[in-house]
């Protein structure tokens, strides 16, 4: 029944130009749903990593030990102005065989293609992530840091409670953008054949040359995800949102 | 003799020619799509960005004979066909073998100019011996190969595409696959002479072996015409072994002797 | 910033001069030079290498300059394109603001990498214009293929600047008999641009690395031109060298433009 639907729909296209035999044959449609699959699997996971590499390198870019917010900034100014396509060959065709040889035989190198990309991925945004942080860090007010101060707050406590929940609603907005550029940075994965659906649509169109077809389901695709995210982060910001602060 | 051959044939189609020879003709020019992905069948020259190598040296006689100047364009596996397709290259020599899925779309110059096949390359110490021995393990080779359909269909194995050889043969040192499989061209030199591959060994037989011939667009009969005068005339005169040797391709390769003893005798 | 203190109270030298002022510059580069000695010294970083790196420097920068070059050209397509549609969404016109809505919105949320495949691919190769053929090369089609989203983002920067200009603004201009393109000219225009700035900056930052992107459809930029050095040399070392340089040279790239940047931020922070 499924098939005979998609037949009508594959036909109907046909009628105006776009060749989307490919959704026919078993195999490829499997591969290219996989495709779908992984990338929501790689946005998810950079998602989360990357919001945890941000918080992180937030809290060392605003520390009081000179050395620690160095580091951080050398990290961040590194990863903010290279290629993210860059360090993914870096990473991965590079580091990933040094590691490989470092590494006896026996042992295995464990790291995936999908973890490195991952792991790239999550650091490049982490530090967007954490330069819009340490912006909204430094827009709260300096009267409610001395006022907590003053009601015994220690310099921790006053960055879990009271600096960071006040730069999270600062920076959602500016956090929210650097999401939707994740999800859409996603489709370097590609390059280092992990099997997200621009991968997938690559080798089904070297073999069969529909790119402008191909093109228009991951326009389609990525639309729908980018519009969920900033879904996601207008719901966020309507209940974060504290009388007061902000519009 | 062929060059008199080439050039008559050249000359005599004016009014029948198709449109790539038309094309070529009135741009005094030919566009030929080279594979240069590394060893002595095509690579760059540092100091000036100059292509060389094996493909190049066939594509400059071509130009020659035909008395035309010569523009070579770089492609990759995984985007050749389009580009000769789509025009932006008259003819390829890109180390690509006759088959049957090649035939459909394009057509070629019916005399071969070597023979390649695929073979792998393995770790020294990996467990895999064989061709069968690759089922459910993950291989990696260039977007738009040729042994991709016969490893996963045939031997079971799971593929991933990359842009190029050596980023497939990168990920092969950095352990993400059980082999990489490219055209024997290619690997045959790494493990024979790089010190980087000697902890490195081929799996033979080679997969799909081939012969390599000259591709042009489908229904390009002309042109297909005037290239092969031109390769039969490589194989009459021993040209082909002459650059064979001069490029430093070993081992030289016994279908090239063959064939210059087949059209030696006509 | 630990720094900010320091550059207020100098703000007329320039942002060069401060760096080389600061003793962690110093210190950073010591380290540098220490780190490279070590390394000479134990073997691991070879004299060949760096002759091999020499050798193929030239390659590399030429790589680097098609890379700007496609950048620069992307830039200023999409800032005259997004001004234009930046324009047409203010329009009196419904439908017309619809439809710059919608571009906007399309390219914003497409994928770089996506938008080059498609230009690439879709485009032809040669347009023919009488009887010459005109080439169309790759570097272009990857240059189109970045304006687009870097004109949908000009004219959402666009917009945001238009939103943050205060209301009485226009109140104050329409009470002094502004006509409406007046108005747009002479008094919200040149406020729009001085806060577009910064966000402008950060957009062509982004392009700039998203022209190492042109490598996967075969232009060849600085990380192709990586690819075939460390396939022709076809050495483990070099091979970690190249990438690690083309790294670098992205970085001596951008890092600067992002510190221009910041002082613009700062120098427009309160107008």
């Amino acid at each position: 029944m499924m098939d005979a639907w998609l037949s009508k729909i594959v036909a109907a296209c046909k009628g105006i130009g776009l060749n989307y035999d490919f959704l026919l044959a078993a195999d490829e449609r499997a591969a290219f749903l996989h495709g779908l699959l992984v990338t929501l699997q790689l946005s998810l996971a950079c998602i989360v990593l990357s919001l945890l590499a941000g918080f992180l390198l937030a809290t060392l870019l605003v520390s009081q030990r000179r050395w620690l917010a160095f580091g951080a900034r050398v990290f961040v100014e590194l990863t903010r102005n290279t290629p993210t396509l860059v360090q993914l060959y870096c990473a991965f065709l590079v580091l990933n065989m040094l590691i490989t040889q470092a590494l006896s035989s026996s042992v295995g190198n464990p790291l995936t293609p999908f973890i490195w990309v991952v792991l790239v991925i999550s650091l490049h945004k982490g530090a967007f992530h954490a330069e819009s942080l340490r912006a909204g860090i430094e827009a709260v007010p300096a009267v409610t840091l001395e006022a907590a101060a003053s009601l015994g707050f220690s310099r921790r406590r006053q960055l879990w409670l009271v600096q960071l929940p006040l730069a999270l609603r600062f920076a959602l907005p500016s956090l929210i953008n650097n999401l939707v550029d994740l999800v859409k940075m996603t489709s370097v994965a590609s390059a280092i054949a992990v099997g997200d659906v621009t991968y997938q649509s690559i080798m089904i169109w070297t073999q069969r040359d529909n790119v402008l077809e191909l093109m228009l389901l991951m326009l389609f695709f990525f639309g729908v995800l980018t519009y969920a995210v900033n879904l996601a982060g207008r719901w966020l910001e309507q209940n974060l949102r504290m009388p007061g602060y902000g519009r | 003799m062929a060059t008199v051959l080439a050039t008559g044939v050249f000359m005599s189609g004016v009014a029948h020619a198709d449109a790539t020879l038309d094309k070529i003709r009135q741009r005094h020019k030919i566009v030929v799509g080279v594979l240069l992905s590394g060893g002595p069948f095509g690579s760059i020259d540092p100091s000036n960005q100059k292509p060389l190598g094996w493909n190049v040296e066939l594509a400059q006689d071509i130009a020659r004979q035909l008395g035309v100047e010569l523009e070579t364009v770089q492609v990759q596996p995984s985007n050749r066909v389009q580009l000769l397709q789509q025009g932006k290259v008259d003819i390829l020599i890109a180390g690509m073998e006759w088959t049957q899925e090649r035939n459909e779309i394009l057509s070629f110059a019916p005399t071969p100019f070597y023979q390649v096949g695929g073979v792998a390359i393995v770790p020294q110490d990996s467990s895999v011996r064989r061709w069968e021995d690759l089922r459910g393990k993950q291989v990696c080779l260039s977007q738009g190969s040729n042994y991709a359909k016969p490893l996963s269909t045939e031997y079971g194995a799971q593929v991933q595409g990359f842009k190029g050889s050596s980023e497939s043969l990168l990920a092969l040192r950095g352990n993400n696959c059980a082999a990489a499989v490219h055209d024997n061209i290619l690997l045959q030199p790494l493990v024979n002479d790089s010190p980087e591959w000697k902890n490195y060994r081929i799996i033979q037989p080679a997969l799909i072996p081939g012969n390599s011939v000259v591709w042009a667009r489908k229904g390009e009969q002309d042109t297909v015409a005037a290239i092969d005068k031109i390769i039969q005339g490589w194989h009459q005169s021993g040209w082909l072994i002459a650059t064979e040797k001069k490029l430093n391709i070993t081992p030289p390769s016994p279908v090239l002797v063959a064939l210059h003893g087949k059209f030696k005798k006509i | 910033m630990a720094d900010s203190a320091y550059t207020d109270a100098v703000p007329l030298l320039p942002q060069s001069a401060l760096v080389l002022r600061q003793g962690r510059t110093w210190l950073l580069l010591l380290l540098l030079a220490v780190l490279l000695g070590l390394l000479l010294r134990s073997g691991i970083l070879q004299l060949p290498l760096l002759k091999d790196l020499l050798t193929w420097s030239p390659a590399l920068l030429l790589g680097m300059l098609a890379n700007i070059q496609i950048s620069v050209l992307a830039i200023a397509i999409g800032t005259l394109a997004g001004l234009f549609i930046g324009v047409l969404q203010l329009s009196s016109v419904r439908l017309v603001r619809l439809a710059a809505r919608g571009y906007v919105q399309l390219f914003r949320n497409a994928p770089m990498l996506i938008l080059i495949y498609f230009s690439t691919y879709v485009f032809p190769f040669e347009l023919h214009i009488s009887s010459h053929y005109v080439s169309f090369p790759d570097w272009i089609k990857v240059t189109l293929g970045l304006a687009l989203p870097a004109s949908a983002n000009v004219a959402e920067i666009f917009r945001g600047a238009m939103l943050s200009i205060p209301a009485p603004q226009w109140e104050a201009a329409s009470s002094l008999a502004f006509r409406r393109t007046q108005l747009l000219r002479w008094i919200i225009l040149p406020q729009c641009l001085r806060r577009m700035l910064p966000s402008w900056m950060n957009l062509y930052s982004t392009i700039t690395m998203g022209t190492a992107l042109a490598s996967l459809v075969g232009v060849h930029d600085l990380l192709d031109t990586a690819q075939i050095a460390s396939t022709t040399v076809n050495r483990v070392d070099f091979t970690v060298a190249i990438y690690f340089t083309t790294l670098l040279l992205f970085f001596i790239y951008c890092y600067p433009i992002s510190r221009f940047t910041h002082y613009l931020e700062r120098k427009y922070a309160f107008i």
